[in-house]
């Protein structure tokens, strides 16, 4: 009676991380619940359908579950709740995709209502052929991604059993001379190809890239690999090129400048989606080789017609990459069924722990807006609300204060707004990476920036994502897209990659003091707070005057 | 009197004080009021209303036994009930055809096994009397149990062919007898004794059976296990055309036959029912489980169930939903509490239910009727965990009122309301310890599923089960109410609610559960179970409480902080702590621990109620066991900062504030346009609205501005609590008169017997003084009884005395024309019209010569 673990009513649990068995409980219930929130004392953890049903994926039966929550709970668990729990398991697996010897691919059952009910359903009909027997229907093949996404949403995840094609044949190896994956990279690639397909979910800086060179060198096989934008893919190349036996020859850019087909290729999410007269003419890319593995990068920002085309691909290896499964859209679920489980996670907070992504100090700095900005504020249009006080002078200066504050540290200043930037860059001296600057100029700037030559760069949100500042020690946020978490995670996230003298970064938001400005701080940094990452809140005056003193 | 008495009054009357207590006991109707006498018991106990009582709380046995007596021969000996319970005692000479699948011998064994039982208990009711060898079954019981056209017979037997004949003409009778292969007979009398036993011989009915064609035995195999009717056409198909030529079907009204009970006997070797039922279905399959898992479970539940209740009455704290004309809540309403509970309807109806019960709700009796709770609920809040729990447990136990019920419809289509009328269901109280009282006789830790706990009950009462709901009983169970009856439903419903309550556990009966039902727990089965007074069920509570005091958890004085401004309670709080935090932070999640979010709303709604920055802080320190997190603290300071910088008066309305650039900043906004403020100097704004819309709309627009008084203070606003005025909660209405206790009993034994001694002691003859001529006559009450009822089926007419409700006495000739419910409906001759008269009031009865009329 005196465990870590608190069932609540709603489903959640929570976990008090000081408890001495607390890393036990983690253990036991990491494979089907998702952690929500890992602020410093309580951890809060979700049992969810999808989550019930990624256990049972992963090998895990009811009795586990409820065994874990009666072990590990503090009090007694609500008997509702475990039956409802071991209802929701069972629900998974009475239907099975297999391949089967005459017929190609079959969906069959061992429940027979079950299979009625779903046949019935007007969405599943189109997507079967004949009825072999009361417990097999015949699947067309092209339609594996389509009917397991269906069986999904009807409650009655389908166990997909038809295994995979093995692809064209590619050696790949990685080549470990100096180096060597972490053990966590060790174990999300394990996970990863034991389960088959699956999507891994680690922080930023935490070295997603080679958990996918891992999978590739364990494939051996010829690779499709989608980033979100052209700079990303570079950086893949880059990276693969290092780590791998890999050469420059054998990878393949696939993107709006150039169109190689590589045994290994990387491809942008925005070619894939490039809608010409109704049609995506790239789409043969995916018939274009036998790929033996799809990597996607950034899984929750996967576009929704790349879910359609994944759908088609459900014979081939998937493994999906991301620092979070938080969709804005909510649309977990398609992950899901089109890519596959969650196949391995671990907390910031944990791998920070082991010295492998930089310690963070998060600050929130609050600017008073001036009588003239207030009144300008309450008059402005709803719309222009944000804008305006996330742009005001008043922060434009406590910016550059900031950015004085760290002279010498590698800086960087991100916003959303171009006319800010600019102005930013004029009064910091600093070269701008916005939307319309080159990707030569851009690799140029970054290069620059890696080298010291600069030390302080201003980006806009082009720059959010997948682009490597390993020593950007200093970053400081001035505006965003609105509340979004995802962007904030992202933008924490370069300042997260281990220093090489273990300085501890350094990340600022500002914020105008009683605006919407600070309701969207608010919201962003709740979620960096229930990853662990707790902000301190100073008054910009305090912060300045406390470096007046100094 | 002989060994062998001739009527029930007379075996009664043999029967020790002890059988008689029994009898009043399983009987209770009997009581109202004490019997004069042992005949007056015994007519008592023969009446319609009465048998029909008593037949309802037959087990099934019991009750397949009675029907089995409705059909066999009256008076019936023991051996022959006993083979229409198990079937021919010899085997018949060859396999009867169709489905009559001789039963399994150990049923037939266990069938023997349990009928003396069932015979006694019968005979414990006064529905049987007689000796083994003449057992009969009371006349009423046999009218309400025997087949009938209107009532068909659960055994599914017809008319016996003396019954079914009665229609038919002579000459088509003898046609029949002679097709069946029998001599012609003088008269229809001795046609029908003939055929009665060419049916009852087995040897001749096989023969005769061997000729039918195939399909007339197909027929019969349909009409075997009954229902025994069928319809034919004019011109019947050969096949049944061979079976009404010997009689094998009758005719029942115009195009429908019957087949005759004797036949059917024949077809099913001598069994009356298809599958007798003489053992209670039993609790399977029992899952074992820990008992002290079931404990703690049901122990969690139970402080679930009293956070919940006390949720509710703070949820109506301020007052709660107005009350519906008819009376009752909204289906609005209920969805909100519901919501607000974050529960179903269903069990929200349930809690509301439990509270009002318990007296903790009422409604508040104003003109515009709100529910709210009352004065009892504070002291019910200021009660330890433990004695909150048996207080809602005691209610709940012998409550009639039935949340079950909110949202279906009564007979008129309208939906029950929460807390509104027709909610008292009489057997509630009876089926809920009946059911805790199931779950008792397994061991402890044992769980069976709902639908064994139902199928017992169901056996225990299929009548009761098979009336539908408020209808006047229907023996026979005929036509089987649309859905589930009632008892299943109530069953149903008290496993659910055992469970919400705590005093069950995953299914099994907690320890303290097992207290809740103290000494009613026995395995008493046909016997009424007694309902323990209120004061018992309390006292039963109470010990209960105190065994699940221990398990219940202890509050805690201590929160954890966290840097995403939410507090955590690892447990259940204690009050002042959990009050105030429940007014600084909102709950999250609730549970075994309950989550609190800081807001800036919620820190102003702290400090709206007078507290201070430095006091939520001081307050929060004290009572976390972590640092408190500096965003925490920057949030409180900086709502703080702004909260109150705002003042508005009262008295004029007025917007002041130092900052005349804040208050530049209100005049410039578009929202604040409907407030109407205009600036009167440069640290003061006027507002044509009411200072409460103000401030609403001031707000609104995200400010933080505080009520000024008259004085310029701030003005605290803290919300006062609503309560109604002293109510009584609702008294349980249990289902007929009420159980009578030994004391009662044992009184009403010795009336009945002084009354019986005076009314047959052997009396010298005493020339009694005959009435004077002209004078009413004056017979006992039995007697006018017997008399009248002579005189309703000889339509006699009759001389009485009355007296009527004036007191006037008067005397009248009547010819009686129907006795039923106290009151003789008559041809009034001196009337010269129809009346009815309460039989009470009649002094007296004698009959008039014979050509007086």
């Amino acid at each position: 009676m005196n465990g870590p673990l608190i069932v609540q009513s709603d489903k959640t649990l929570l976990l008090e991380v000081d408890h001495e068995s607390a890393d036990a409980c983690r253990r036991a219930i990491a494979p089907f619940a998702e952690l929500e929130r890992a602020p410093e004392h309580i951890h809060t953890y979700r049992v969810t359908p999808l989550g019930l049903w990624n256990a049972r994926a992963a090998g895990h039966d009811a009795e586990q579950v409820v065994d874990a929550l009666v072990q590990f709970s503090r009090y007694p668990v609500p008997h509702a709740l475990l039956v409802d729990i071991a209802e929701t398991m069972s629900r998974y697996g009475r239907l099975t995709l297999v391949k089967h010897p005459a017929h190609g691919l079959v969906l069959t059952t061992t429940d027979r209502p079950v299979l009625e009910e779903v046949l019935r359903s007007k969405k599943v009909q189109p997507l079967v052929g004949a009825r072999l027997d009361p417990d097999n229907v015949v699947v067309h093949p092209s339609e594996r991604g389509q009917i397991k996404q269906t069986l999904l949403k009807l409650g009655w995840p389908a166990e997909d059993l038809a295994g995979y094609v093995d692809g064209e044949a590619h050696p790949i190896a990685l080549a470990e001379d100096g180096w060597a994956l972490r053990p966590y990279q060790q174990q999300a690639v394990e996970g990863f190809w034991h389960g088959g397909s699956g999507v891994v979910v680690l922080p930023c800086g935490a070295g997603k890239t080679l958990v996918g060179a891992g999978a590739m060198a364990q494939a051996k096989a010829t690779t499709l690999i989608l980033v979100t934008n052209t700079v990303s893919a570079r950086q893949w190349k880059h990276e693969l090129v290092k780590r791998t036996t890999l050469t420059e020859e054998e990878i393949g850019e696939y993107s709006g400048t150039k169109k190689e087909i590589r045994p290994v290729t990387i491809a942008t999410y925005q070619v894939l989606t490039t809608k010409r007269k109704g049609v995506y003419p790239h789409l043969e890319l995916f018939d274009s080789r036998d790929w033996g593995l799809i990597v996607y990068d950034e899984v929750h920002l996967l576009p929704a017609p790349v879910f359609k085309f994944t759908a088609d691909l459900q014979a081939r290896r998937r493994l999906g990459l991301t620092a979070t499964l938080v969709r804005e859209d909510g649309r977990e679920s398609d992950v899901f069924s089109l890519i596959g489980p969650k196949r391995f996670d671990a907390p910031w907070k944990e791998i920070e722990a082991q010295g492998y992504i930089a310690p963070a100090d998060c600050v929130e700095v609050r600017v008073s807006l001036s009588d003239s900005e207030r009144l300008a504020y309450a008059t402005a249009e709803t719309e222009e609300k944000y804008r305006f006080c996330a742009t005001t002078g008043s922060k434009q200066r406590v910016t550059e204060a900031l950015v004085r504050r760290h002279q010498g540290e590698q800086t960087l200043v991100i916003g959303q707004y171009i006319d800010q930037l600019d102005e930013l860059g004029a009064h910091l001296d600093a070269p701008v990476i916005k939307g319309e600057t080159t990707n030569a100029q851009r690799e140029k700037l970054f290069d620059a920036f890696r080298e010291g030559e600069i030390s302080v760069l201003v980006v806009s949100k082009v720059a959010n994502f997948s682009i490597d500042l390993p020593e950007a020690t200093v970053a400081i946020q001035v505006s965003g897209t609105f509340g979004s978490r995802q962007e904030e995670a992202q933008r924490l996230g370069r300042v997260l990659r281990p220093k090489a003298d273990g300085h501890e970064a350094r990340f600022y938001s500002v914020v105008a003091r009683d605006t919407v400005d600070q309701d969207f701080a608010a919201h962003r940094q709740r979620f960096l707070a229930e990853q662990g990452y707790a902000y301190r809140i100073v008054d910009a005056t305090e912060l300045l005057s406390a470096e007046e003193d100094a | 009197m002989t060994d062998t008495p001739r009527t029930l009054a007379e075996e009664l009357r043999t029967r020790t004080d002890g059988g008689l207590v029994d009898l009043l006991r399983a009987r209770p109707d009997l009581l109202n009021p004490v019997p004069g006498d042992v005949t007056q018991l015994a007519t008592r106990a023969g009446t319609r209303a009465s048998v029909v009582r008593a037949v309802e709380r037959l087990d099934r046995f019991a009750l397949q036994t009675a029907e089995a007596l409705a059909v066999a021969p009256d008076p019936c000996p023991y051996a022959t009930l006993a083979s229409l319970m198990t079937g021919a005692p010899a085997p018949a000479p060859d396999a009867p055809p169709g489905d009559a699948a001789p039963h399994a011998p150990s049923l037939d064994a266990a069938v023997l096994t349990a009928l003396p039982g069932a015979v006694a208990a019968l005979r414990a009711q006064a529905l049987v009397w007689g000796p083994d060898d003449r057992l009969r079954l009371v006349r009423t019981a046999r009218e309400l149990l025997a087949p009938s056209p209107a009532h068909p017979s659960p055994t599914g037997l017809g008319p016996t062919v003396a019954e079914a004949a009665a229609g038919m003409s002579p000459g088509r009778l003898q046609e029949v007898i002679a097709t069946a292969g029998l001599p012609p007979t003088h008269d229809p009398v001795t046609a029908v004794a003939a055929l009665t036993s060419l049916f009852t011989d087995g040897e001749r009915m096989a023969a005769l059976l061997d000729e039918a064609p195939a399909e007339s035995v197909a027929v019969l195999d349909r009409l075997l296990w009954g229902p025994p009717y069928g319809s034919v056409t004019e011109q019947p198909a050969p096949h049944l055309r061979w079976l009404l030529e010997r009689g094998l079907l009758l005719p029942a009204g115009a195009r429908n036959v019957v087949l005759p009970r004797e036949a059917a006997l024949h077809l099913r070797a001598g069994r009356a029912h298809r599958s007798p039922a003489p053992v209670p279905p039993a609790l399977a399959p029992v899952t074992a489980r820990d008992p002290q898992a079931v404990d703690a479970a049901a122990a969690g539940q139970a402080f679930t169930a009293l956070a919940t209740v006390e949720e509710l009455l703070k949820e109506w704290d301020l007052g709660g939903p107005a009350v519906l004309r008819a009376g009752g809540l909204s289906v609005r309403d209920l969805k909100r509490t519901a919501t607000a509970l974050d529960t179903t309807e269903q069990t929200a109806a349930f809690w509301l239910e439990l509270a009002h019960g318990a007296g903790l709700i009422a409604s508040d009796g104003e003109a515009d009727e709100r529910f709210a709770p009352t004065p009892a609920a504070e002291e019910w809040r200021q009660l330890p965990d433990d004695r909150r729990w048996a207080e809602l447990v005691a209610v709940w136990l012998d409550a009639t009122r039935t949340a079950g019920v909110v949202g279906t419809a009564d007979a008129k289509g309208r939906a029950a309301a929460a807390l509104g009328p027709h909610l008292d269901r009489s057997p509630a109280p009876e089926v809920r310890r009946r059911a805790l009282a199931l779950l008792a006789e397994l061991p402890p830790g044992s769980a069976v599923p709902e639908v064994a706990v139902l199928d017992r009950l169901h056996w225990e009462r299929p009548l009761r089960a098979a009336a539908p709901e408020s209808a006047p009983a229907a023996p026979g169970g005929a036509t089987p109410p649309p859905g589930e009856d009632l008892r299943t439903r109530l069953a149903r419903w008290t496993l659910a609610e055992a469970e919400l309550l705590g005093v069950t556990g995953r299914g099994a009966l907690s320890a303290h559960g097992r207290a809740l039902l103290g000494d009613a727990g026995g395995p008493a089965e046909a016997a009424p179970r007694t309902a323990p007074s209120a004061a018992a069920t309390r006292e039963a509570a109470a010990r209960a409480a105190a065994l699940l005091a221990p398990l219940l958890p202890e509050p805690l004085d201590h929160v954890l902080l966290q840097a995403d401004l939410t507090a955590v309670a690892p447990g259940p709080l204690l009050r002042p702590l959990a009050d105030t935090l429940g007014v600084l932070a909102e709950v999250e999640s609730k549970g075994g621990a309950t989550v609190y979010r800081f807001t800036p709303a919620s820190v102003r709604r702290a400090l709206d109620t007078g507290r201070t920055a430095a006091e939520l802080q001081e307050f929060l320190t004290a009572h976390s066991r972590t640092p408190v997190p500096q965003p925490l603290a920057y949030l409180i300071d900086d709502v703080a900062r702004r909260h109150g910088r705002l003042r508005i008066g009262a008295a004029s309305a007025y917007v002041r504030c130092d900052d005349d650039a804040l208050l530049a900043e209100i005049l410039a906004d578009r929202r604040a346009a409907p407030l109407r403020l205009r600036r009167l100097a440069p640290t003061v704004l006027a507002a044509q609205t009411a200072p409460d819309l103000l401030l609403e709309g001031l707000r609104a627009m995200g400010y933080a501005p505080a009520a000024e008084s008259p004085e310029g203070d701030v003005v605290i606003a803290r919300p006062d609590a609503y309560r109604t005025g002293p109510r009584t909660a609702p008294v349980p209405v249990p289902e007929g008169p009420p159980v009578p206790d030994a004391p009662l009993l044992e009184a009403a034994v010795r009336a009945i017997r002084a009354g019986d001694l005076a009314a047959t002691a052997a009396r010298k003859p005493v020339t009694t003084a005959t009435p004077a001529p002209g004078a009413p006559p004056r017979t006992t009450s039995a007697e006018t009884l017997a008399t009248m009822q002579a005189a309703v089926l000889t339509n006699a007419a009759v001389w009485i005395g009355y007296v009527n409700a004036d007191g006037a006495a008067s005397q009248r000739v009547i010819a009686p024309v129907r006795v039923e419910g106290g009151f003789v409906t008559a041809y009034d001759h001196t009337a010269d019209e129809v009346r009815t008269y309460p039989l009470h009031r009649i002094t007296g009865v004698a009959d008039l010569a014979d050509d007086t009329v």
